[in-house]
């Protein structure tokens, strides 16, 4: 966000990002969506924690290499990602203005995309290639 | 006609401290932690796809007694911000915002998550 005279039009208009009701809306409904779909990743990830913490390779196959547990996880990671990148957008929002903030902006999406394919490729391979 | 970004609030020394702007602040500071903690899960599962002898360093790593304090962490951190998503859901239905009711929503957050930590914690791994 560019520093802008703050005047009544300003706020009102859609394109100033000071009350834009569609970006705002979809922001929330985004991050309360993700949200508790994330309550199903966390008990997924409690399954195969449980399961295989500190076991082999041939475990970890066995189980995450599964279709119908490796190819939820692999969803879920995703939408975490998405969840994620949500999340640290309202924390630079707060802290952060103009060029530093689409700076720090573009890291986070980098951060979060680099997390999902990196999770994704991950459990793939275990799925498809063992 | 002054030129400004958005306004900003009194900084947190302003304020008295309530048991609902802790739980606020430890909200955004679980949900950094999980975001930053997302690296353990993706290194766990990358080094089981990459080879045995990778996946065992890391389960040496993540088995000592500092990775099993950092997981703990990692843990408790992830059911704080799940149980304070929770609450907010719960909010938005407006439903708990009541003077009393929010406060006890907050400290039922906390609560909360310290006993299903230390109950994942117990069922799964020091007993289990």
């Amino acid at each position: 966000m560019r520093e802008q005279v703050l005047t009544r039009d300003a706020i009102a208009n859609p394109k100033t990002k000071y009350g834009d009701a569609k970006a705002s809306t979809r922001h929330f409904i985004v991050q309360r969506t993700t949200g508790a779909i994330n309550i199903a990743f966390l008990l997924l990830l409690l399954f195969v924690v449980v399961r295989l913490a500190g076991e082999d390779r041939g475990a970890m196959v066995a189980t995450i290499g599964s279709w119908y547990i490796g190819l939820p996880l692999a969803i879920l990671l995703a939408i975490v990602t998405i969840h994620m990148r949500n999340g640290m957008r309202d924390i630079l929002e707060d802290y952060f203005h103009g060029r530093t903030y689409s700076l720090y902006m573009m890291l986070n999406t980098l951060f979060c995309v680099f997390i999902a394919l990196a999770g994704i490729a991950s459990i793939l391979k275990l799925v498809f290639w063992g | 006609m002054t030129v400004r970004s958005r306004p900003l609030s009194p900084h947190l020394q302003i304020y008295r401290w309530t048991i609902t702007m802790a739980m606020s602040i430890a909200h955004r500071a679980t949900g950094i932690a999980n975001y930053a903690g997302t690296v353990l899960l993706v290194i766990w599962l990358g080094a089981a796809a990459i080879g045995p002898d990778q996946l065992a360093a890391v389960n040496g790593v993540y088995g000592s007694w500092f990775g099993q304090l950092v997981l703990f962490l990692f843990s408790f951190s992830l059911i704080h911000h799940m149980l304070g998503g929770i609450r907010h859901f719960i909010w938005d239905f407006i439903i708990g915002l009541e003077a009393g009711q929010r406060e006890a929503l907050a400290w039922a957050n906390l609560a909360g998550s310290i006993v299903l930590t230390l109950l994942v914690w117990t069922v799964f791994v020091w007993v289990g």
